[in-house]
């Protein structure tokens, strides 16, 4: 009887083991065979099979990403972007979480249910009214128009610190009070460094989806100068369709950044995704 | 006038002395200056955006000749205009394809994982990579993996298939991509619902002799139902708006229009080079209205089921 049972639990271990692994598999593979093909010359995916691995290697399909097809400038435009606007949002978004969490003032639950109720509106559906009044006031294809909409805070960013900055103790910040520290200096002294765990992990959504934005910038950008990323992979795509060693260098640089990020901090990336929504 | 807030921070005695109200005035001071920018982006670039697109949709405009009101005529032109009823049903049957298989194997990856299997770790990282990834390189990576010749995909099936320029294949080829993406995701968040449930509950069962079928239909699911509200909601929410990818995959709607969903209509009638920004917006205005209908709807059906309270 327990000799039964002993292994009828075993044998549903190697299933699962089974299906985890052909699961993985399935999630890898693509990003494997799109960075082969951006190692290999076009020659060889031409004439050998795909799962080949890239004989010889080269780095002449990125090379020729950067000197013939100008990928330096999206790169570098990305990464201001991501700058400007995590440094942005994280410091506004602090500042209001602050007030809504701490600080007592008139309106302040018609307000915060103001900034919840922006949570449900979709980017859809604002990016043709950015879009003209951005064009009203003569800042398409600028680098504003790429972080203004974001920069000022996010009502995300905003709930989850609110919800964090409850966490705080109310009688540290009547203690710091009666020791004379003005409301400024509670926020940047005490609350700030006592809130590292959220405001890494929001570091680490803002820049990854920020990296990844694609709708806001295909529209409000036109030509080359203010290309992000993603915007300058789609237009690669469409333009040297069959190139695929070089299109697979372009999404690779697209991805790897992430990859980099995710590796590091892979444990509190998934472990804040349950709690947080990522998005 | 000094009934104490709940959690206030001041003892009521210094509430109730002279100063106080010059207090309250500088704190209130202190916490519109704080808002003050968040305020500003949120006024300007999330609920002015709802004003001007419901404005938008009542006019002509092709950004070239001035605009001119029209009343509903942009309305009652998509909402009789077949190109857009074809995108509403493409959406729906996307989010259909989508919603159902990504919860499933989400839930089933989820049980896997909870078994306590070494190297499970490993697993729930590799299960994510794919989410942080841009959607619209990961489309192009896709989109490379279909093609008929040289694509990876027939390359392994020996095959030439045309996955995304065959009508019928094109909506099911990207739907796949999208719960490729997102299924360790949803993955993680029913291993967080499992993690809450307290072992005793489960000892207790089996101890009882429930089987692990018995355990899973009446015990798990049943307490894993506000997360499979979360992961429903959260997953019908952002599949309706989907676009990165399926751009990526299908530019200008696909094939025949099959995977022309609602924002890739939005974006071709408003960008798409005749600049129709009425009735895109009226199409925007349309895809707000559905989604809040769907939470709505969701939320109501989710109310009637019961709730457990554990603590």
């Amino acid at each position: 009887m327990t000799s039964r049972r002993a292994g009828r639990r075993r044998a549903p271990d190697f299933l699962a083991y089974g299906i985890l692994l052909v699961g993985a598999v399935l999630t890898l593979a693509p990003f494997v065979l799109s960075v082969m093909t951006a190692l290999k010359t076009p020659l060889q995916l031409a004439s050998e099979p795909v799962l080949a691995p890239p004989d010889p290697v080269t780095l002449s399909n990125m090379q020729r990403l950067f000197t013939e097809y100008g990928f330096v400038s999206p790169v570098v435009v990305t990464a201001e972007v991501v700058v400007v606007v995590l440094v942005g949002q994280l410091a506004f978004s602090v500042m209001a979480a602050f007030a809504f969490a701490k600080l007592h003032f008139p309106g302040r639950e018609a307000l915060f249910w103001l900034y919840l109720a922006t949570l449900m509106v979709p980017q859809v559906v604002t990016v043709i009214p950015l879009y003209t009044m951005f064009s009203a006031v003569g800042l398409r294809n600028t680098f504003w128009s790429l972080v203004l909409p974001f920069v000022l805070g996010s009502p995300y960013a905003i709930f989850l610190l609110r919800e964090y900055f409850r966490g705080i103790p109310d009688d540290i910040i009547a203690a710091a009070r009666i020791d004379g520290a003005g409301t400024w200096r509670i926020l940047v002294q005490i609350v700030v460094p006592l809130s590292r765990p959220i405001l890494a992990t929001l570091t680490i959504i803002t820049v990854v989806s920020h990296w990844n934005s694609f709708l806001w910038p295909l529209i409000i950008t036109t030509g080359r100068d203010w290309q992000v990323v993603t915007v300058a992979t789609a237009a690669l795509q469409t333009q040297y369709n069959a190139n695929w060693t070089l299109v697979m260098a372009a999404t690779t640089l697209a991805i790897a950044p992430l990859l980099v990020i995710f590796a590091l901090f892979s444990r509190r990336i998934v472990g804040s995704i349950a709690l947080t929504g990522f998005k | 006038m000094t009934t104490p807030v709940p959690g206030t921070v001041r003892p009521r005695t210094v509430a109730d002395r002279p100063g106080a109200r010059r207090r309250r005035r500088v704190e209130a001071a202190w916490a519109y200056g704080l808002l003050g920018p968040s305020l500003i982006g949120i006024s300007l670039f999330l609920v002015l955006p709802i004003l001007v697109v419901l404005w938008l949709s009542l006019n002509h405009w092709d950004l070239l000749s001035p605009m001119r009101f029209i009343g509903l005529a942009n309305w009652i032109d998509i909402l009789t205009d077949p190109t857009f009823g074809n995108s509403l049903a493409v959406t729906v049957v996307f989010v259909l394809m989508v919603i159902p298989v990504q919860t499933v194997l989400g839930l089933v990856i989820a049980l896997l994982l909870s078994r306590g299997l070494r190297g499970s770790w490993f697993f729930r990282i590799v299960y994510v990579v794919p989410w942080v990834c841009a959607p619209l390189a990961l489309g192009v990576v896709w989109k490379w993996i279909y093609a008929p010749f040289g694509g990876a995909l027939n390359a392994l099936l020996g095959t030439s298939t045309e996955w995304l320029t065959t009508p019928a294949l094109a909506l099911p080829a990207v739907a796949a991509v999208s719960i490729w993406s997102q299924v360790g995701y949803v993955a993680l968040f029913f291993l967080a619902g499992l993690a809450a449930i307290p072992s005793q509950v489960l000892e207790a069962a089996a101890i009882d002799g429930a089987s692990p079928w018995q355990i899973f239909w009446s015990i798990k699911l049943p307490l894993l139902l506000p997360t499979t509200f979360f992961v429903l909601v959260t997953g019908v929410i952002s599949s309706f708006q989907a676009f990165d990818h399926i751009w990526a995959l299908t530019p200008g709607g696909g094939p025949d229009h099959a995977t022309d969903v609602i924002a890739s209509r939005i974006y071709l009638e408003a960008f798409g080079g005749a600049f129709h920004l009425g009735r895109a917006s009226a199409m925007a205005v349309v895809l707000f209205v559905l989604l809040v209908v769907v939470t709505v709807i969701q939320q109501r059906w989710f109310a009637k089921r019961v709730t457990y309270d554990l603590s």
